[in-house]
């Protein structure tokens, strides 16, 4: 399996330790990771509402240099996941856009052809790795723990872009925890907003979206939470303390990133794994394993 | 035609005789044709004819029938039952949420209305027309934009997911915006861009993106591109709003760097309010993780930026 990586700005800055683990699971999976150190943002769908067209070319440039490498591209993050199918989507049902496009992207000798696949890690562990291989793997299985899936808004909506799963029942994190020994929880919240699209702007409301979704996941009995955003992550454990006294409520929940859960369960010391860098402590879990 | 028997849990509350809403079970036997609604009258007709729900043209068009269906809004005359049961292993049926319950599936949809009138959904007859002996034309490519936008019939579905407005409740909602740019598109209509500067108080900054109108509404009117369309149009605004803010900053580090500067983009955002998150900004720094404010360029940046000045040209944010 070899991709063309895309870690997204946030995995290169501010959670380092999202990027660390990625490297620590490809690694002992066997996956190779070409980064895409060319390619611009993703835009998180703020340049979409700067320029559309601007987005719309910025995208379609990273696309191309996948495809010159002929590779597809594998995302962390799944705000990045989101953006980058919706243009994709855009780019490939309308032939006009599509022309339009190639036309800018002409201007640096560059043309997207429309033959890349963009694949989050967790859909790649399922579709490309296959869950039953990678149970092969685990050494250090999740038992005991009880793990509460956080899927939010980009990996799942709309789903005409994504085309991966059911928006309205997902199951893909709940098959990744189960296949890695953990016992999914499911809490009202799962598949909704963390807030961080409007942190910056409207932060009363931000902090409320994900202290509901985080004391639900709590009060279901959940020991960690596992998200496969990294936005999601500055919300649901960064701002966790801030947002729990919006809602006046007492939450202490970790909350894990998904290449750091896989990374785990295949027997990574956790000690390379960047939990310190977590504004909640991971402790509590990892004495459990 | 095979049939199966299927659990419909539904929400009932009477306010003369319940203090709370509880749920109630009933046993239907459904076909593959069968919808939610089809579920629902029978269980009307042959068990429960006090339950209560609005329904009228059956056929996707009036939105009357709009409710919960296994947690998401939903026409019911539009939603399969055996594909709900066959999903959820039975149907749970609700009334539509951000609105108060008035009995069984009805909710009071005048907090609804409320949200829409505020947004003046009505053409603003530009009286410079009038009198004209030429036809007012719309062009094809106008009609594209503000027809899917008229597709939308008011059943409320996307109001009832909007997961901003269970906190906000100055924010307007999906089906007022996409009624807004409804007629922002209109070349008729004399209010045009003005309507986007009202915007800025009313929420226009409050939608997270989160995809749930698009993903409700029974018409594909996909309120949340409506709303970014409408910020686009909101940055000639007299009145810059820190999502204007926010949107400038991540344009300027994109150009800038290639990359989002996470740290730029929140002092120029947040401004003087940074010193609200001073003792996590300092705690993120003792644990390496607060991001740097100077981030080098990706090789061949200036791609990146002669993309910017071909698409941009003299409007450069």
């Amino acid at each position: 399996m070899k991709y063309a990586y895309y870690p997204g700005c946030v995995a290169k800055s501010g959670a380092p330790e999202l990027y660390e683990s990625t490297a620590r699971v490809a690694e002992k999976l066997g996956i190779e990771l070409v980064e895409l150190t060319t390619a611009s943002c993703c835009g998180a769908g703020v340049v979409n509402e700067g320029d559309p067209f601007l987005d719309l070319v910025l995208n379609a440039r990273t696309f191309a240099i996948a495809e010159n490498m002929g590779l597809d591209i594998l995302t962390i993050c799944s705000t990045c996941q989101g953006v980058m199918c919706q243009i994709k989507w855009q780019l490939d049902n309308d032939a006009g856009l599509l022309a339009k496009t190639n036309e800018a992207l002409a201007k640096i000798n560059v043309q997207y052809v429309g033959r890349v696949k963009i694949k989050h890690l967790l859909w790649a562990l399922i579709e490309d790795y296959g869950l039953s291989k990678l149970e092969q793997q685990v050494v250090k299985p999740l038992k005991g723990l009880k793990v509460a899936p956080f899927y939010g808004c980009y990996i799942l909506r709309p789903a005409e872009a994504l085309q991966f799963e059911n928006h309205e029942k997902p199951t893909s994190l709940e098959q990744l925890i189960t296949v890695l020994g953990g016992e999914p929880v499911h809490y009202e919240g799962e598949t909704k907003c963390c807030g961080f699209p409007i942190l910056f702007v409207q932060r009363g409301t931000a902090f409320e979206m994900a202290a509901t979704s985080l004391n639900n996941a709590q009060q279901k009995g959940a020991d960690f939470m596992v998200t496969p955003c990294p936005l999601c992550h500055i919300s649901l454990d960064t701002y966790q303390k801030k947002s729990a006294k919006k809602i006046q409520a007492n939450i202490n929940l970790p909350v894990m990133h998904l290449s750091q859960m896989v990374a785990l369960a295949l027997g990574v010391e956790p000690g390379k794994l960047g939990f310190s860098k977590h504004m909640v402590s991971m402790a509590k879990v990892l004495s459990v394993l | 035609m095979k049939t199966q028997e299927v659990v419909f849990r539904i929400l009932r509350f009477t306010p003369e005789r319940d203090e709370k809403p509880h749920y109630q079970t009933f046993h239907v036997k459904i076909d593959k044709r069968m919808t939610v609604l089809d579920a629902l009258e029978n269980i009307k007709h042959e068990q429960e004819a006090s339950l209560t729900f609005r329904r009228s043209c059956r056929s996707g068009i009036c939105g009357s029938c709009a409710m919960k269906i296994n947690g998401l809004a939903k026409l019911a005359c539009k939603t399969r039952a055996s594909t709900e049961a066959d999903k959820q292993g039975g149907v749970l049926v609700e009334p539509m949420g951000n609105m108060s319950l008035i009995r069984d599936l009805v909710v009071d949809m005048s907090e609804f209305w409320r949200e829409v009138d505020r947004g003046t959904p009505w053409l603003v007859w530009d009286e410079t027309l009038t009198g004209s002996t030429k036809e007012n034309l719309v062009t094809n490519e106008q009609q594209q934009v503000s027809g899917k936008l008229a597709d939308c019939i008011m059943c409320g579905c996307c109001f009832s997911d909007c997961v901003s407005r269970v906190f906000d409740k100055n924010f307007n909602g999906p089906a007022s915006l996409a009624k807004i740019h409804r007629f922002v598109t209109d070349p008729r209509d004399k209010e045009g861009v003005k309507r986007v500067h009202e915007l800025v108080g009313m929420g226009l900054w409050s939608c997270t993106h989160c995809y749930f109108c698009w993903s409700q509404c029974p018409r594909d009117v996909r309120p949340v591109a409506a709303i970014s369309a409408l910020r686009v149009l909101s940055f000639n605004s007299l009145d810059p709003s820190q999502g204007m803010h926010h949107v400038n900053a991540f344009m300027d580090s994109v150009k800038d760097s290639g990359m989002l500067n996470e740290a730029t983009l929140y002092l120029k955002t947040m401004r003087w309010t940074t010193l609200r998150d001073f003792d996590l900004i300092l705690k993120l720094a003792m644990k390496g993780k607060a991001p740097s404010p100077f981030r080098r360029p990706i090789p061949k940046i200036e791609e990146v930026r002669s993309l910017y000045r071909l698409i941009l040209g003299g409007k450069e944010k």
